[in-house]
């Protein structure tokens, strides 16, 4: 059945066809529509969760690993600020091990006050053992939603689902959205590997002296690295059902290319167009779009970039006093790559609190970069008169 | 505490997670606590309000659960009369109910009255007289008709004696039909005949029965009521145009059509001067209500007020009659004082002042006095002991002969038919007290704590030992607002009455008010809180964060295992209606 949804609703589609037992949210901004459509399917009685508003995003996170922990499948979705104060219990949730899945609305944090797009609230979240997967439109979010769950359980490990404020939030597009048939048959009833059983209780999240410290780190570690190629597995399954795959990594027309781009987002759809126009003219520039973050794809990435002259990557991101995120990423995992076959990367920051990304200004840094002889430091920010 | 150490956990192995090894059953937390909850039911402020002594919060739970039998049965048990009193009663229960502090007090009486119609469409089987003492009531008020009811119940013969024509006391001659129709008192009398009670009519004792006759009954209770229209102590009130309110309704409710001119003015705040301004209307004159104090102070039931409105009477408020006018024997009009509202008086009301220069003139064909009536008892032998106004009796209606029992209006309480209901129920435990040891004194009146709710009336149920709810003792507690936690509660609107329009019902003498549908007199009962009473929610089960509260064996309604409940008090904290209450350890 194909509907026009935003993107919210296509979390909150996404997330009832995984037949989530538990949302726990604070509803109250920076909240979306997602748990507000989540909430009206509770009442409706279409969907079969307990749906628990709580006084803050620090509480809904805590109330999730609680019913996460009983079980049962569980859902929450968030933005910028909400983010951030969920933190601790981040790290809690990962710790723990418990496969949630929640949404977080990509909003630029305050001050100043501001609802629009940028990656800063997710990518503070980078070392907090969460999965993070970047959307590029309304059918990849309601696709995702339901491989998080899938993944997550398998690997025991939370997953994020992130989208672009306003214009995937709030954007209207079709969307496919699959049978509870189909989603059924490919994500059955979460089955905890380990959880409260009343009749043979036990501690959890007590002491843990620095004899294990390590090696429930070192297990965590590892199911991060063993969640990539389960979600190549988790893919091929749901294209099986679907026809639609999407990929840690997806290379677009980036065979023999001179430049390559890089994106994460829906920049990656302006970059399409503008690649598309370079190809038609006889430049040999392609794409590269980076959908998951952590796990970091790090073998795809050296495979795809491997021996491509120039690497734009472009950050909808900042580290203050280092760099746009993906593009210090990036660097380190090319560090391996024999110097030959390593590409200069040109790190790009821009589009931060929503600023538009047109193709002009993607033009433009692909000019700069095809001429300029390597990186200066000042090139970093696109589109600020200093 | 160890952890669990695995090499990395491939898929389908649990992950490697800070949980202990073995299982913390050892660990009896229970030994920290200084505090433990108990299961203690509480009496709901409505059973502890009602004069009649009516488990109002137990058959709401009745219906709640569906088990409408065992509901109507419950208020059978304390109440002869649910279809009268769920039209008439004032209902102080509603003013008690703790549900106001969310959205409005639960309608106990569409409730109430609904199960009374219920009960009313079938009739019981006799009762068996088991008993050999003969039982003479006096009067077929509310209080002879509950006095004789709960006798005959206890296996008594009772023989019900009547002055009037027809039984029912003050629910036939003072209360109008468009308020109580006659086919359900008719049908409500008709139900205590059938269940034995013998009913002798036209026998007015003092009058076309000596007192003496009386010897045939081993005791008597008396319950003539208070009849006579107190005055207003002015002059000319006893002259032409001037008639009791009382005698006025009286005359109208047999079916009579007196002439009362165009305008009517009652005087007078309590239902009597309602019903006399409704009623009056209702025979084609324009009515107004004068009284001393405000609308605030009046004692009248506010829907009757409400509606009296609604039809068309007007009232004047903070005003009396201090003079009559005439001209040749016709009342013309009548001259009135201005009032103010000074310091409260023993009713705890603002007592009305009067602004002497202040004063104005009111046309009137006929005006009702309606200030309350004198109970007369010239009948009764001296040594039943009486302080003037009323007959002195103790808490089972006892007076100072030993086998003359007492209640309704004649003895010193409110004057209502809840009261005398109440007081009718009282001395029918007196006299099968008495029975039973004879010779006795009788006992103190804190020795029937355990035979009542809180300081409410007496509970027949209780002192008959065949209370259906068993609730844990001493229930003598009443249910405070803040043990009611309205956090587990979410508003739900009241079922309001189905009533006439005013055009309507001032029209005739038809019933103003329908109640409410029986569906939503049974939802209605969903609304109630169950105060005090633990009602098997599982709230205490779903908070307790140390799992040690269960379903509980053998009549035990919840488990509380203490080998590891901690005391922390969640549970009686969350529990919505305060049935729950934490101890000190060891005392």
């Amino acid at each position: 059945m194909k509907k026009v949804i935003m993107g919210n609703h296509a979390v909150s589609w996404g997330a009832q066809l995984s037949r989530v037992e538990v949302i726990s949210a604070y509803p109250i901004t920076p909240q979306t529509q997602v748990v507000e459509e989540l909430s009206e399917m509770c009442a409706q009685g279409t969907l079969a969760a307990r749906f628990i508003p709580v006084e803050s995003e620090h509480s809904a996170m805590a109330a999730c690993i609680g019913a996460s922990a009983a079980g049962v499948r569980t859902f929450t979705a968030t933005s910028s600020q909400g983010l951030a104060l969920m933190h601790e219990l981040l790290h809690w949730a990962s710790l723990g091990r418990h496969p949630i899945v929640m949404a977080n609305i990509n909003r630029a944090l305050g001050p100043g006050w501001n609802i629009w797009t940028d990656q800063n609230d997710s990518l503070s979240q980078r070392d907090t053992g969460w999965m993070q997967f970047y959307c590029e439109n309304n059918q990849e979010v309601l696709d995702t939603t339901i491989q998080a769950f899938k993944l997550a359980e398998r690997v025991d490990l939370p997953a994020m689902i992130i989208l672009d404020a306003f214009f995937l939030s709030h954007t209207s597009e079709p969307v496919d959205i699959p049978s509870a048939e189909t989603v059924d048959s490919f994500l059955p009833q979460r089955e905890a590997k380990v959880k409260l059983d009343v009749s043979d209780p036990r501690a959890f999240n007590g002491l843990v002296r620095p004899d294990s410290y390590t090696e429930m780190r070192k297990d965590q570690h590892d199911a991060m690295e063993r969640a990539l190629s389960a979600l190549e597995e988790v893919e091929v399954e749901w294209e099986q059902l679907t026809g639609r795959r999407y990929g840690a990594v997806e290379a677009y027309r980036a065979d023999d290319a001179e430049l390559l781009l890089v994106t994460s987002g829906t920049i990656t759809s302006t970059a399409r167009h503008v690649v598309n126009e370079c190809r038609d003219r006889g430049d040999a520039i392609g794409l590269v779009k980076m959908k998951a973050f952590r796990p970091f794809p790090t073998a795809e990435i050296r495979k795809v970039l491997k021996g491509v002259k120039r690497v734009a990557v472009l950050d909808r991101n900042i580290s203050p006093g280092h760099g746009g995120i993906f593009a210090e990423e990036i660097r380190a995992a090319l560090y391996d790559v024999p110097l030959d076959d390593r590409p200069t990367i040109f790190g790009y920051v821009l589009g931060l609190g929503g600023r538009d990304v047109t193709p002009p200004v993607i033009e433009e840094i692909i000019t700069e970069a095809r001429a300029a002889k390597g990186p200066k430091r000042e090139d970093l920010w696109v589109g600020v008169t200093s | 505490m160890s952890q669990k150490r695995h090499s990395a956990s491939p898929d389908g192995e649990p992950p490697v997670v800070a949980m202990s090894d073995t299982s913390t059953l050892e660990n009896k937390t229970g030994s920290w606590k200084y505090i433990r909850p108990i299961y203690r039911d509480q009496v709901a402020p409505c059973n502890a309000t009602c004069p009649v002594g009516i488990d109002i919060e137990g058959f709401m739970n009745f219906l709640r659960e569906r088990e409408r039998e065992e509901a109507c049965k419950l208020v059978l048990r304390e109440n002869p009369i649910p279809a009268i009193t769920g039209r008439v009663c004032d209902h102080p229960c509603e003013k008690a109910c703790h549900r106001r502090r969310l959205d409005q007090g639960l309608a106990v009486h569409a409730v109430e009255r609904m199960m009374g119609d219920l009960i009313l469409a079938d009739l019981p089987d006799i009762l068996l007289v088991t008993r050999p003492e003969k039982i003479g009531v006096v009067g077929s008020g509310p209080a002879g008709l509950a006095c004789a009811y709960h006798l005959a119940r206890l296996g008594f013969e009772v023989t019900i004696l009547e002055a009037a024509a027809e039984a029912g006391g003050m629910l036939r001659l003072g209360i109008p039909e468009f308020r109580l129709p006659r086919r359900v008192l008719d049908r409500q009398i008709e139900w205590l005949k059938a269940l034995g009670i013998e009913f002798r009519l036209n026998a007015r004792i003092g009058d076309t029965v000596p007192w003496d006759d009386l010897g045939e009954f081993d005791a008597v209770f008396v319950a003539t009521g208070a009849h006579r229209g107190r005055g207003m102590g002015i002059e000319g009130e006893t002259g032409p145009g001037f008639r009791s309110g009382l005698e006025f309704l009286k005359e109208v409710n047999a079916g009579g059509r007196p002439d009362v001119g165009k305008q009517v003015v009652v005087v007078g705040g309590g239902n009597t001067a309602i019903d006399c301004a409704r009623t009056a209307l209702r025979l084609g004159a324009d009515a107004l209500v004068l009284y001393r104090r405000t609308r605030n102070e009046m004692p009248a039931i506010a829907q009757e007020v409400d509606e009296a409105e609604r039809e068309g009477v007007r009232f004047t408020f903070l005003a009396a009659p201090v003079a009559v006018n005439r001209a040749e024997q016709v009342l013309e009009s009548i001259e009135c004082v201005r009032m103010e509202l000074g310091p409260p008086d023993e009713s705890g009301r603002r007592r009305p002042v009067p602004l002497e220069d202040d004063r104005f003139t009111l046309q009137a064909d006929t005006v009702l006095t309606a200030i309350g009536e004198v109970a007369e008892f010239d009948y009764l032998p001296d040594d039943v002991e009486a302080d003037g106004a009323s007959v002195v009796v103790t808490l089972l209606g006892g007076t100072s002969s030993t086998v003359v029992f007492a209640g309704g209006d004649m003895v010193e309480q409110p004057r209502s038919v809840a009261y005398a209901l109440g007081s009718g129920k009282r001395a029918a435990i007196g006299i099968d007290d008495y029975f039973w040891n004879r010779g006795e004194e009788e006992p103190e009146a804190a020795d029937w704590d355990s035979f009542r709710f809180a300081d409410g009336n007496l509970s027949m149920a209780r002192w008959y030992g065949d209370d259906p709810i068993p609730r844990s003792a001493p229930n003598n507690r009443v249910v405070r607002p803040e043990d009611v936690n309205l956090n587990h509660f979410v508003p739900v609107p009241r079922h309001e009455d189905r009533e006439l329009s005013g055009e309507a019902s001032a029209a005739g003498f038809d019933e103003v008010n329908a109640g409410v549908a029986e569906q939503d007199a049974m939802d209605e009962a969903n609304r109630c809180f169950n105060c005090g009473v633990c009602n098997g929610c599982e709230l205490c089960m779903l908070f307790c964060p140390d799992v040690a509260i269960t379903r509980g064996k053998n009549g035990e309604r919840f488990h509380v295992d203490m080998s590891y409940c901690k005391g922390c008090g969640v549970c009686a904290e969350e529990c919505p209606r305060g049935a729950i209450v934490m101890t000190r350890e060891g005392l």
